[in-house]
This record gives C-alpha cells, structure tokens and sequence, in this order.
C-alpha cells in the first residue's frame, strides 16, 4: 500500500511540476504526504489529508514539517555535524 | 465513498436539470443544444464560483512586488541551501499574511466532481438514474446529440463515423488547448528558472507532450458529454490564464518584464503631466521606495 500511496504521489508531483507552484506551505502538500505515509503508514494519510484541508484559500500557509526535528533544514544540518564530528572522533581514536 | 459522491451526484444533475430546465423553452427540452448548453453551464457555474478565490490570490500576487527586495535578500543569503531558502520564503509570507500560492485544496476538490460528471453521464449511456438525472430527463438527455453525435457514447463503444469524428474533434481541441495552456505559462507566466532547476524544466518539458497523449488515450472511453465539459474547462482555464499573463503577470516571469517595459514606455509617451495621474506605471517604484507603508495599509484592510 505505501508503495503505492508513493507511486501515486510521485505522478501527481511529475504533473503539477509543470503547472505554477500552488502550495502554500513548505514541504509542499505532496512531499508531506508522501513523508507522511512512508512514516505513519495510515496515521500519515489522515494527517496529509488535514494538511490538505489547511492548504486552502483562507489559510496563511507556513513551513510546516511531518516532524520538525528531523525534516527541517536546521535539522538536517545539525544532523550532518553531529555524524561529521563523530566520524572524526572515530577517526581520531 | 458513496456518502461523498451520493451529494455530488445530486448537485451535479441538479445544476444540469436546472439549466436544463432554463434553456427548454429556447431550445427545446430533447435538443441536443440545450443538453450540449447544461454541460458547458455546469463548467461557467463551477468556475464563476472559484473565481472570487482567484482574484484573492492573483491581489496577494500583486502585494508580492512589495516584498521583492526580502525575497532577494533571502535568495542571496541561502543560495546554497534551497530547502531553508523556501523555509524563509514561506515564513516571510506568512509574516506578512500573503500568500501568493493557489492552495491545494481547491484543484483537488475539483476531481470528485469531474467524476461524479463522468459517473452521471456513463449513467445516461447505460440507463442508470443518478440525482435529478432520472425518467424523462435521462430518455431524453440518452438521445441528445452535440453535431449529430449522442452525448452519451464513446469512441470505443460507437460503431457510429459521426460519434467517432466529433470525438476525434473533441479530444484534438482539449489536448490543443492543455498544451497552449502549458507552453504559454512555461514561456511566460512562470518566473524564469536558473541552472539548478534545469532537472525541473526538463521534467516539465517532457510533461507538455506527455499529457496530450495520456489525454488522448483516456479520452476514447469517455463520453462525448464528459469530453464537452473537459474542452469548456481547458477553454476556461486558458482564457483566464490568457488574461493573467497579459494583465496581471507574476513577478519575476518574462510576461511580467514585457508589462513593465509597455507601462515604462507608455509613461514616456504620455510626458510629465500624466506621470502623477495615472498609477500603474508608478506602481512599482512607489512600492520598492518605501516598503513598510504599503505592507501596513494592506494588513488593515484585511
């Protein structure tokens, strides 16, 4: 099921990439989704389904991550210095 | 599903009945133009009623042109980094309450009720009532014909030439106009992309004669009805479009450069006198001047 969920996913995003950007948050709907379900399974559908409902006309939109603490690119980059550090410890012991 | 597309069911047939309805005493109740004429009122319907939320987002596109000096700012400052790039690109938007994007929920919402179309329409080729599509509404819309072709049949399921050439017809109009729609926002309307998003713009390219054929392919097992309201929509939607580009272009795009350069040449033209008189030449250097009024009379107003 997820894989297909991602397949589906991935088509919609191979179609909307060349109409105009249309999402109001940051990771796009889709991307959300997509993260969602890979990593809630059916708890992930029910939350990129209320991502949806948000991603309307009347909402402000916003960065809004799956989990902040792993996706964001704040995230991303203390988690590419902690593995870096600790290679080196590695390296160095 | 059916406690979803039961209501859509109903609310599709109902405005199909209802113009239905309106048009009989003009055209005839089986007249294949009032049929023909519902299914096309069906897409005026739907789209007049989206359009309030299209001007929102095409007036918060045009607050946008106040934020450009921080959207540079942000574009300068995390040129590596693309991801906390668009991170800060949202939150300034937020920031300041425009958002300049469409929405999902909208074009998503529209897929249910494409296919409670296709499902009402199927229903008259087969005989099923669905809402308001019921006795002599559904005998009736069975034998109506758009130039000679039954709006209920097929490519695949007619031996009928005429059922086949206006098919062909229709299908050639709806991936003509899906690729004109495409190319004229790829060439204009979208601000233009640099070499990293090269990937991107390929993807796209390929997209542009990719979906003309999927169109193609689908469009053998619908019925002449669905396909009158998919060719009134792409009509729609490029008409809009149409106007956007030459009215209100999104900043940054090359539709967008071409109306600054006529309103920059039109202000020559007309001399000093005008220069004060007429807004929207001056508009945009008004706006980069002083930013912080602008953005402030724009949160009021809200």
């Amino acid at each position: 099921m997820k894989r297909i969920a991602a397949k589906l996913i991935e088509f919609y995003q191979a179609y909307s990439a060349m109409r105009e950007p249309r999402c109001k948050y940051y990771p796009s709907c889709s991307n959300y989704a997509a993260t969602a379900i890979n990593r809630y399974g059916f708890k992930g559908v029910a939350m990129a389904t209320w991502r949806i409902i948000r991603c309307n006309p009347w909402s402000d939109g916003g960065v809004d991550y799956v989990d902040y603490h792993l996706d964001s690119a704040d995230a991303r980059h203390s988690m590419v210095l902690t593995t870096a550090s600790g290679a080196v410890k590695e390296g160095v012991l | 599903m059916g406690f979803i597309l039961d209501p859509l069911y109903t609310i599709v047939s109902g405005i199909m009945i209802g113009i239905h309805k309106v048009l009989s005493p003009v055209f005839g109740a089986n007249s294949g133009v009032t049929w023909s004429l519902s299914i096309m009122g069906l897409v005026v319907i739907i789209r007049t009623a989206l359009i309030p939320l299209f001007v929102k987002q095409i007036k918060s596109q045009r607050a946008m042109t106040a934020l450009q000096p921080q959207m540079k700012a942000i574009q300068a400052k995390y040129k590596d980094d693309r991801q906390k790039q668009s991170e800060e690109m949202m939150k300034l938007y937020k920031e300041h309450k425009t958002n300049p994007l469409a929405s999902c929920f909208p074009i998503l919402a529209q897929a249910p009720v494409m296919f409670a179309l296709f499902t009402v329409l199927n229903g008259i080729a087969h005989n099923k009532p669905h809402g308001f599509m019921k006795g002599e509404y559904l005998s009736s819309a069975a034998q109506a014909k758009f130039f000679g072709s039954p709006i209920s049949e097929t490519f695949l399921g007619s031996d009928k030439v005429i059922v086949k050439v206006v098919t062909i017809i229709l299908i050639a109009f709806m991936s003509a106009t899906t690729f004109t729609t495409q190319k004229q926002l790829m060439t204009k309307g979208m601000p233009k992309m640099d070499a990293s998003n090269n990937m991107m713009l390929q993807q796209q390219k390929i997209m542009l004669y990719l979906f003309p054929i999927i169109f193609a392919i689908s469009g053998v097992n619908f019925p002449v009805g669905v396909l009158i309201y998919w060719s009134t929509t792409n009509l729609w939607t490029w008409g809009q479009q149409f106007y956007v580009i030459k009215r209100n272009p999104t900043p940054g795009s090359p539709a967008y450069e071409e109306l600054q350069r006529k309103r920059a040449h039109k202000a020559k033209h007309e001399g000093h006198e005008s220069s004060a008189g007429s807004e929207a030449p001056v508009d945009t250097p008004k706006v980069e001047g002083q930013r912080q009024q602008p953005k402030r009379a724009k949160k009021k107003k809200k």
